[in-house]
């Protein structure tokens, strides 16, 4: 019975993310059908039209295998090898010192204004 | 050879590798055997080694790929678990995938200009830090090569995780904001899946830093790339 159910959610889960690309195509909104469909989730949740009993079981069936369905792209770049010989490898170079940078400035700007906040709320987080 | 058995050994292979390769990184945890990568390597190795091609590889692995949407659709459960958290830190949040987000886009941007690269790859590298479907829409607007584009946001993720842990201690990053904010501004959808190994909160921030990234990334990137270079 337990699969039963959380299968129907995997089943809900995917129509949002239908309905997020039948968004995208219909509004030409610029922005991928998943995010429109998290988006979509977000407010249904919010405005109590659907209980998160109803899809947390689905959710967590997605989220404990989420980087399995993302190895179909990552397989892609075994196409690419040529452009990263001789000068390209630059390219992947840049990518990662600038991922690091980016990485790095993201995060302390972000911890460091949390941890202001806590000190003038009085607040944990 | 016939599809349907074609696409069920592709499909078989990605799977098996994958819980074979996370069995591996649950006993071993080193950050280097990461099962996205790992997978990923050995998978390209095994196809290489049949004269397999991407495109053949698809005919099974666009089944996997299909799933990534709803998948992305669940990152929303830890989202709204952690909504009053997020609602705390809004200002936080946004200071960190808003600076972190124009850092990214400049850094990469520059670097590939002083080194010499066209326009084109300029275009092609500058939505880097995107998660892959806006990152298309960008390099195809600035001029740039999608697929291309599709492969550096890869690197820029796995690169991410990888460098993750270290950035961590280094930086004393400490805190679920600021690990998962560095890793879904820095890493996209891969660093965020990655977050899910740091739990719900880490997870939560990193989702929400996607998510931002990808929305801002939609509206201000083709300008950003407009003004860097005209």
């Amino acid at each position: 019975m337990k699969i039963v159910i959380a299968l129907l959610q995997v089943g809900f889960l995917y129509i949002l993310f239908l309905a997020g690309e039948f968004l995208q195509a219909k509004l030409s909104i610029p922005l991928p059908g998943s995010i429109i469909g998290l988006l979509l989730l977000w407010g249904l949740l919010s405005i109590k039209v659907i209980p998160l009993r109803w899809v947390e079981k689905g959710a967590y069936v997605f989220l404990s295998t989420l980087p399995l369905y993302l190895i179909p792209a990552t397989v892609g770049v075994m196409d690419y090898g040529h452009v990263f010989v001789g000068k390209g490898s630059l390219l992947i170079l840049i990518t990662i010192v600038s991922t690091f940078i980016t990485m790095v400035v993201a995060s302390l700007v972000s911890q460091s204004m949390a941890k202001r906040n806590v000190k003038e709320e009085g607040t944990l987080s | 050879m016939n599809t349907i058995i074609l696409a069920f050994t592709m499909i078989w292979l990605t799977v098996m590798l994958y819980f074979l390769m996370n069995a591996v990184y649950v006993r071993l945890r080193s950050p280097f055997l990461v099962p996205i990568l790992t997978t990923t390597i050995v998978v390209i190795v095994v196809l290489s080694l049949f004269h397999v091609s991407y495109e053949t590889y698809m005919v099974g692995g666009k089944w996997i790929d299909a799933l990534l949407g709803p998948a992305i659709v669940s990152l929303c459960i830890p989202l709204y678990k952690q909504r009053d958290i997020i609602k705390k830190n809004l200002l936080p949040i946004f200071g960190g995938v808003v600076v972190g987000g124009i850092v990214g886009m400049l850094t990469g941007v520059l670097a590939a200009r002083l080194v010499g690269f066209s326009t084109e790859l300029l275009a092609s590298i500058l939505p880097k830090s995107i998660t892959s479907p806006i990152a298309m829409q960008i390099a195809e607007e600035l001029g740039g090569i999608p697929s291309l584009a599709t492969v550096l946001v890869i690197i820029a993720g796995l690169a991410g995780i990888l460098m993750g842990p270290w950035i961590n201690r280094w930086f004393k990053i400490d805190t679920a904001i600021g690990q998962g904010i560095g890793l879904g501004v820095g890493a996209h959808a891969i660093g965020t899946s990655k977050a899910l190994e740091y739990g719900e909160q880490t997870a939560s921030m990193s989702s929400v830093a996607m998510t931002l990234s990808a929305i801002i990334g939609a509206l201000a990137g083709p300008l950003f790339g407009i003004w860097l270079f005209p």
